[in-house]
């Protein structure tokens, strides 16, 4: 192939074009890019500079996601991938790579939301019948736990626009790991003004 | 707002902004900064302007080290950057006299300054390489003196 690295072949400040005086090196050397799918996890080591390695990320489908304002975080399927800042080729083949932003599935948050604070979330208002609570809020506790859990409710208000996402079982989510250097396609879930800006973006 | 000119969010990286809010702290800008160092001191519209760079040297991810040199701004045409000349005598021995050379050198400036025109002194920092050329990020701004100032310079 030859993928390199190197600024030998490149002009100089000044724009004189500069002779080639030797050969490339190995430690200028590039490798072919990962362009991580959305699939069945297929991940290739490779042998790197100093006998380290890198964990190329062929096919991924799930990642560890974290809730920031709650602090938590859970491993969660990837859904889809929605937008990318970079080139819109990378959406229509779904490539994970970092800052792409994904939609994941909610169920492993929403249980544990449910769990923590015993208030449903990303409830569908209007339509249809009221649903049944979930065995996560009515599950038996402890005294000392079922009081912690009610001093919590305070701090349980979530901003609507996620809560619009529960409904849908679906988060928006940045990656932001190197799947083709780590071989691990983990994120952040989009809040606040970050979410804002790429709903706007979606919407285009 | 209208820092978010690119197509992806534009943020400090390391400052969690979407923390639960509690009381009044959401008013309050959530702003990282820093002091580089030798004395210089960082400018107030570094600490509270809104841009985001993450090349500037006092609210992005650059250190300030090894050379700090001055120079007269001779361009600004770039974004966020500008080019400097640097004048200095080079000594020729068999004639025992001087003669004029220039260097030009690429430095990042960041949006904390603003109303740098050309003409006007600057002291730039080395730090690590920010692009192909630029090695140097800009610190101080010392503008141009014109003799009877008073009166408009151009309109």
């Amino acid at each position: 192939m030859g993928i390199s690295r190197d600024s030998r072949h490149k002009r100089s400040a000044s724009g004189a074009k500069r002779a080639q005086y030797r050969k490339k090196r190995k430690f200028e050397l590039g490798r072919q890019a990962a362009n991580t799918k959305l699939g069945a996890k297929r991940i290739h080591e490779v042998r790197t500079r100093g006998g380290n390695r890198k964990f190329r990320a062929m096919r991924l489908d799930a990642g560890n996601f974290s809730w920031g304002s709650e602090a938590i975080s859970r491993k969660t399927r990837i859904v889809a991938v929605v937008y990318n800042s970079s080139n819109n080729e990378l959406v229509r083949t779904a490539t994970l790579v970092k800052n792409a932003i994904v939609q994941i599935d909610a169920t492993p948050f929403r249980q544990w939301y449910e769990a923590h604070y015993a208030t449903p979330i990303g409830a569908r208002k209007g339509k249809g019948a009221v649903k049944v609570e979930s065995e996560e809020i009515n599950k038996a506790r402890s005294n000392h736990v079922q009081r912690k859990v009610e001093a919590r409710k305070d701090d349980a208000k979530v901003d609507p626009a996620l809560d619009h996402q529960f409904a849908a079982g679906r988060l928006y989510a940045c990656l932001s790991s190197r799947p083709g250097q780590s071989g691990r396609a983990d994120g952040y879930i989009l809040e606040g003004q970050e979410l804002a800006f790429y709903i706007r973006k979606l919407k285009k | 707002m209208s820092e978010q000119i690119e197509k992806a969010f534009q943020k400090q990286q390391g400052i969690f902004q979407n923390a639960k809010v509690a009381g009044k702290k959401s008013v309050k800008n959530n702003r990282w900064y820093k002091e580089v160092g030798l004395g210089f001191k960082t400018p107030k519209e570094a600490i509270e302007g809104h841009y985001i760079d993450k090349k500037c040297p006092f609210t992005g991810d650059v250190s300030i080290r090894g050379r700090i040199l001055t120079g007269e701004i001779i361009s600004t045409k770039m974004k966020r950057t500008i080019i400097i000349r640097r004048e200095y005598l080079h000594f020729i021995s068999k004639y025992n006299r001087y003669e004029k050379r220039h260097k030009n050198l690429a430095a990042h400036m960041s949006p904390a300054f603003i109303g740098v025109q050309q003409g006007d002194s600057v002291t730039v920092g080395q730090c690590r390489p920010l692009s192909k050329t630029v090695r140097f990020n800009v610190l101080k701004v010392q503008k141009k003196v014109v003799k009877g100032a008073k009166n408009f310079a151009k309109f």
